[in-house]
């Protein structure tokens, strides 16, 4: 076995364990921590079939920022584990024979007998010099940028969706207006009132 | 022209239906006023529109239009599509229909003043209009059962109209029931025109008759039965239904439960004779069946008679007109079994505008007496009435076939022609319309006299409060009266004797006793001074006088009749006993049998496994499945998976 | 690297619905809650204008550009101008709607009109990953969409339905795309379709076509995936319900025609299976459990499962005639649905749903016309003649029964359909025979009451007439 052999395999590991930790822990925080090294693992992997640039996204945005944000929100919360966790038992033999089940038979589709070397030739590789970084650049926004622009109105729409959805102005929260502070005239602050003088009883 | 007559003919029938979807739906919101005005513009425009295609046709001489405006639906070969026949029949029939139907929409703005279903009862009737108009301009026999269907379920509506009488509700469903066993008939008929000539177009239809003719059919094995024979026969028994001829005359006195204006509009002008406009329409396939041409003549001579005479004995003076409408209705169809064709139309035309006038009459006499309906209260009501008084007796004169008027013309010529036809069945026909006009004459004056001469019978209280109705009840009887007199006239040579239906109407040499009688035919004038020295006048002179000296002269000697033949009186108050026969015989039979059928079959078999079972076993697998819809996000998650997995499994693994 | 600029011409109403809406979002922020009535009106503009560019650009041949990831034919065309005339519908049934609930807000056009875009990609795509961003540009919107009463407990919760249900199919589409490229090395579907036609052992290509089927009957709402469409119809507002209950279908059908018609021809007897049980499936359940709902809105979404039934019908024949029949079948739908949830719309107001069953009794007497209109929908939808569901249903069972050994298949739809229109006749029955149990006037603005009375005439005036449409859809889909 080389070393690439050993790498795949090594983090390939890691990464279905984490994986499977991530539903598994009780604590959200430590679930959201094997998200992160799940990410990292596949991060690995990605290396180690040159794609550089992917890899080193993957860990800057969903490592460096999502997860982070992830992490915060959860902090945050207070989730009640138990109670989500109601019923997992219950479905929990269910859940693993179905899971077995679609292991099965991923297995038996997507093995070696489909995928083979003898099937689909192995991939050239590479120089060493070789700017993977440039290539998906030049792709990116030549042939695909009309899915590349694509991609930006999502992304706008998932700005405008969350504003939507979130910002939201509280009738009984109180704001300073300045404009209207300087604006004000005498009779805005005071009201003259007659009254009649009253006895007291 | 040409070009546009088309779009004519389509607006021809949407014009009322436009007019009663807006009352209808909009009832509300157009209010009364709206209600009646948009329906009436409606129909006013289909009337004049009629009246051009009228002119365009005869006058112009136009060909006739055949073609269809639009195809529903072609399966295997058979076309179902909206089509129009435009020829003189149905020209003529047009004209009739928005006349009668325009002068009826003015006259109920008077009648159904201050009612509370106003807007509903405008839609209604131009809603007729437009079914009626559908039904006399097709030109396949989808269509007509459409219209036919369609008349139908409006008179249901419109009988019961006053929905919160008992006898009304009654009245409709007997009608409904009727009318389905004659539907059933003509539904028959169609069926077998569709099986043995593979169409449903009048045009395709009537050129394949030679195919037809001399085909058998065995319906019950061992006796072959003509296939023309049957389909006319059951063609003739929905027309039996829907033109009230015996035995299935019993739902058309009973109709007078609606209000008056749709006595006048459905059940004696347009849609009871619309049986008659059929087989006339039918014409060449009822001359290739003498059978059929025998049997036809017989059920109208019996219904011509006999459905007079029991006009005698009624007292409520809608139902007197009623039963002459019956009766004249026999005599359109003995007119059809003798193959004069022409004649039975002509009459049917005159008919529908001296009838219209008798009913529309009846009915303001019923607005000034406060809805009372009974002759034996009113008398003398000439002095009160004028209008109305002057309407109603040359309605009557029509009526009875007075010379000169338009019923005369027609009547007489139906009567010279059955005297000519050899067909099977012509001799009795031949007694029967001669007896007919007597009774006609006979009932008719007593309901004159009853109601317009003699002592005032009314109490105080109604006569303080007599007088003629606004002038939208009026003006129709005005616009009637004119027809009624001068129509037969203008027509008489045109239509009974000369060519005037051209290939719309197709009779056989050896049936053409039309033709024959136009070798002795010297125009109009000649009839009238001919009729003078035949039994049809002298008939109706009889019966005039015999009524004058009953009613007027001797009021006594009627209860005196009576009284001595308590018989005779009793069978015919009770009308022959038919619609007691019906009761015991097929509503008891058929409620005896239903029982038997229910009980064992319905209950326990279909009710029970088929129906209920089904019903449960539907409603308890969605009560089942609908538990599946849990409303937990992992239940819905997992029926996806498990859905993935199950198509995995059989498509990839299999 | 040569590089060449596409052709922009063909795209030229998706390109200038993204400025528009983006131009829209901009003015809506200067726009005073009072004046909100401008957003909407540009929005309304704005399908306008590209329903013209589309209708004046109208083409009869296959066009691609941007490196062929986008494709215009004949097709695509007739789609996107039956979902610019929805969408269009949607907004003016909605105006009001959201005014009474304080939810006229720019946000829920902007949302549209980017969920029209994603339309327009999702029915323009000629490439796995474009068919994956304008299902996920459409599908987020309508997340968001559903999601936007806020206060409402019903509205999130089916929004959140809807996000993870919705996440788990892209998932799975994106899986079953993997698996395609894995096979045949391209995501461009002409080279797909070459290649996997080439290839001995099918195996893959289905494993991986399944999971597009999975994806796309998801977005169909066609049964096991159908979980998310009750809840979701309930769930939401009725003016999002009108949005997610009309234009989308016709996207998801451009999407299924895509992706098995284009991208996978050669698989027809297999795909063919598949979808028989999934047609079945939705017609049976979908008929079924409608009838055990007592909420209008969960009624028609059933409803609507039953119609993907036999949407799917046509389809699966793997006849250009059923292909056009069942694009009739769609578009007719997308009419007869927007009436339906339209007629919901017309009978609430401030504080009050009309959906439920019991809110329509006795209709006829509190409007005839309301009643009227309801009764041309229900019965369209019941499929009885002459209305224009009779029609759809007609086309679609048409060519089943043409198709070789599938006519117990139309026999099946036919008992289906029987079932079905019981619960549409129980409409009937509560409208015409039973006594209101609301007596309050239906107010409603001028404009709604003129857009629905076109709509249910359309709907009688279109099964009077449908030849016009019918042979529209078979030309498009022949070019």
């Amino acid at each position: 076995m080389g070393i690439e052999q050993f790498i795949f395999y090594f983090f390939a590991l890691v990464m279905v364990a984490s994986a499977t930790m991530v539903i598994t822990v009780r604590n959200p925080v430590q679930a959201a921590l094997f998200l992160v090294l799940t990410f990292f693992s596949c991060a690995i992997i990605w290396m180690v079939l040159e794609a550089e640039f992917l890899a080193i996204v993957l860990v800057l945005v969903y490592v460096g920022a999502v997860m982070v944000l992830f992490l915060f929100v959860v902090m945050m919360l207070d989730i009640n584990i138990d109670r989500m966790r109601e019923g997992f038992i219950r479905y929990l033999p269910f859940g693993v024979l179905v899971g077995l089940l679609m292991a099965g038979m991923l297995i038996s589709v997507v093995g070696s007998v489909n995928f083979g070397l003898d099937k689909f030739a192995e991939p050239a590789r590479h120089a060493a010099d070789y700017n993977n970084t440039r290539e998906l650049g030049l792709v990116l926004y030549t042939k695909y940028v009309y899915p590349f622009e694509i991609a930006a109105v999502i992304l706008l729409v998932a700005i405008v969706a969350a504003i939507a959805l979130t910002l939201r102005r509280r009738p009984t929260t109180k704001y300073q207006k300045p404009e209207e502070q300087i604006a004000v005239k005498r009779d805005d602050r005071i009201r003259l009132v007659s009254m009649n003088s009253e006895k007291k009883k | 022209m040409p070009d546009n007559m088309q779009t004519i003919y389509i607006w021809i029938v949407l014009a009322p239906l436009i007019g009663s979807i807006i009352a209808g739906l909009f009832g509300k919101k157009v209010g009364r006023a709206g209600a009646h005005w948009v329906t009436i513009i409606g129909v006013g425009v289909s009337c004049v529109l009629s009246i051009i295609v009228f002119k365009h046709m005869v006058f112009d001489g136009a060909d006739p239009f055949n073609g269809s405006v639009y195809t529903w639906l072609v399966s295997d070969g058979v076309k179902f599509e909206i089509g129009f026949l435009i020829d003189k029949l149905s020209a003529m029939m047009m004209v009739v229909v928005t006349f009668v139907s325009l002068m009826v929409h003015i006259y109920t703005i008077g009648y159904m003043h201050g009612d509370p279903g106003y807007q509903r009862f405008f839609s209604y009737i131009s809603l007729f209009t437009f079914s009626m108009l559908m039904l006399v301009m097709s030109n396949n026999f989808m269509q007509l059962f459409f219209g036919w269907e369609a008349v139908g379920l409006i008179s249901y509506l419109l009988i019961g109209f006053w929905f919160k009488k008992e006898t009304a509700i009654y009245a409709n469903m007997k009608a409904f029931l009727v009318n389905r066993v004659g539907d059933f008939g003509f539904l028959l008929g169609i069926a077998g025109v569709l099986m043995y000539f593979g169409t449903l177009d009048y045009a395709t239809v009537f050129a394949n008759t030679d195919s037809v003719v001399g085909k058998t059919i065995q319906i019950i094995p061992g006796s072959d039965w003509s296939v023309l024979t049957l389909i006319c026969i059951c063609l003739f028994i929905g027309a039996m239904g829907k033109s009230a001829q015996v035995p299935l005359h019993v739902w058309l006195p009973d109709s007078m439960e609606g209000p008056t204006p749709i006595s006048a509009l459905i059940h004696a002008a347009t849609m009871v004779t619309a049986g008659i406009y059929m087989v006339a329409r039918m014409s060449p396939l009822f001359e290739l069946s003498e059978t059929a041409l025998s049997f036809v003549i017989v059920i109208g001579a019996i219904t011509a008679l006999f459905m007079g005479l029991l006009g005698l004995v009624q007292n409520d003076i809608k139902r007197v007109v009623a039963y002459s409408t019956l009766s004249q209705l026999g005599y359109m169809t003995v007119a059809l079994g003798a193959s004069a064709y022409a004649a039975g139309i002509f009459h049917l035309m005159t008919h529908a505008f001296f009838k219209a006038l008798l009913f529309l009459a009846a009915g303001s006499v019923i607005i000034a007496m406060h809805h009372e309906q009974d002759m034996r209260k009113m008398g003398g009501l000439r002095k009160y009435m004028p209008i109305t008084w002057i309407t109603s007796l040359i309605g009557s004169l029509a009526l009875i076939g007075a010379p000169g008027f338009a019923g005369f013309f027609s009547k007489d010529s139906i009567i010279e022609a059955v005297g000519l036809s050899t067909i099977p069945g012509s001799g009795f026909a031949y007694f029967a319309v001669l007896g007919g006009v007597f009774v006609t004459a006979l009932y008719s004056f007593r309901m004159y006299f009853l109601v317009f001469h003699g002592k005032e019978r009314m109490d105080e209280h109604t006569r303080s409060h007599l007088h003629e109705p606004s002038w939208v009840v009026t003006v129709p009887l005005i616009l009637l009266a004119i027809p009624s007199v001068i129509i037969g006239f203008i027509f008489v040579s045109d239509m009974s004797f000369g060519n005037f239906f051209g290939d719309a109407i197709k009779v056989l040499p050896q049936h053409d006793v039309l033709g024959q009688l136009a070798e002795n035919y010297h125009g109009p004038f000649g009839m009238i001074l001919h009729s003078l020295v035949t039994w049809p006048f002298w008939l109706a002179l009889a019966g005039v006088a015999t009524a004058w000296f009953l009613y007027m002269k001797r009021p006594d000697i009627p209860g005196m009749i009576q009284d001595k033949l308590k018989f005779v009186h009793k069978v015919l108050d009770n009308k022959y006993y038919v619609d007691r026969f019906n009761e015991i015989v097929f509503a008891g039979g058929s409620r005896f049998l239903g029982k038997l059928l229910w009980q064992n079959g319905d209950v326990r078999v279909i009710d029970g496994v088929i129906i209920n079972g089904s019903a449960k076993t539907v409603g308890w697998i969605a009560g089942i499945v609908r538990r599946l819809q849990t409303g937990y996000l992992y239940n819905y998650a997992f029926a996806m998976i498990f859905g993935l997995l199950f198509l995995l499994g059989v498509f990839v693994l299999a | 690297m040569n590089f060449e600029t596409p052709n922009i011409i063909p795209a030229i109403p998706e390109i200038t619905l993204l400025s528009l809406a983006c131009l829209i979002l901009v003015v809506d922020l200067f726009v005073k809650q009072e004046n909100r009535i401008i957003t909407y009106l540009l929005s309304q503009a704005s399908l306008l204008i590209v329903f013209l560019l589309t209708l004046f650009t109208f083409t009869t041949e296959t066009q691609f550009t941007f490196s062929n990831t986008f494709v215009r034919d004949s097709m695509s065309d007739v789609l996107k101008l039956g979902v610019y005339i929805s969408v269009f519908i949607v907004f003016l049934y909605a105006k009001d709607y959201l005014r009474q609930r304080d939810m006229f807000k720019g946000e829920f056009y902007v949302l549209g009109l980017f969920g029209v875009l994603g339309m327009m990609i999702l029915i323009s795509a000629h490439n796995l990953l474009t068919i994956y961003l304008g299902l996920e540009l459409l599908s987020l919107s309508m997340y968001a969409m559903v999601a936007m009463q806020r206060n409402s407990k019903a509205g999130s919760e089916a929004a959140m339905k809807y996000f993870v249900l919705g996440a788990i199919a892209s998932g799975m589409l994106l899986y079953g795309m993997s698996m395609i490229y894995g096979v045949t090395g391209s995501l461009d579907l002409a080279e797909i379709s070459q290649k996997v036609a080439e290839v001995s052992d099918q195996k893959l290509t289905i494993f991986g076509m399944v999971f597009l089927i999975v994806g796309i009957a998801f977005k169909l709402g066609a049964v096991p995936f159908h979980m998310w469409v009750p809840d979701v119809y309930h769930g939401a507002p009725t003016s999002v319900t009108l949005y997610i209950a009309s234009a989308p279908k016709i996207a998801a059908f451009a999407m299924l025609m895509r992706l098995l018609v284009d991208g996978l021809s050669s698989l027809q007897p297999h795909w063919q299976d598949i979808l028989i049980i999934l047609a079945i499936a939705s017609m049976g359940i979908g008929n079924i459990v409608a009838i055990a709902q007592g909420n209008l809105k969960r009624m028609l979404a059933y409803s609507a499962i039953s119609h993907v039934g036999f949407l799917l019908l046509g389809v699966l024949t793997g006849q250009q005639a059923g292909y056009a029949a069942s694009m009739f079948y769609v578009l007719s739908y997308v009419l007869m649905s927007l009436g339906s949830f339209g007629m919901i719309v017309l009978l609430s107001r401030k504080g009050f749903e009309a959906d439920n069953l019991a809110d329509y009794k006795g209709l006829n007497e509190r409007s005839p016309w309301a009643a009227f209109m309801m009764l041309i929908f229900m019965l369209s939808m019941a499929g009885v003649p002459p209305f224009l569901g009779f029609w759809a249903k007609f086309a679609v069972l048409k060519e089943v029964v043409a198709a070789d050994s599938l006519l117990w298949l139309a026999v099946v739809a036919v008992i289906f359909s029987i079932i079905g229109a019981f619960y549409y006749l129980r409409m009937i029955k509560l409208m015409y025979f039973d006594k209101p149990e609301d007596t309050q006037a239906i107010t409603a603005d001028l404009d709604l009451k003129v857009a629905l009375s076109t709509n249910s005439l359309m709907v009688l005036g279109l099964g009077l007439l449908p030849g016009g449409l019918m042979a529209l859809c078979i030309a498009a889909i022949a070019h």
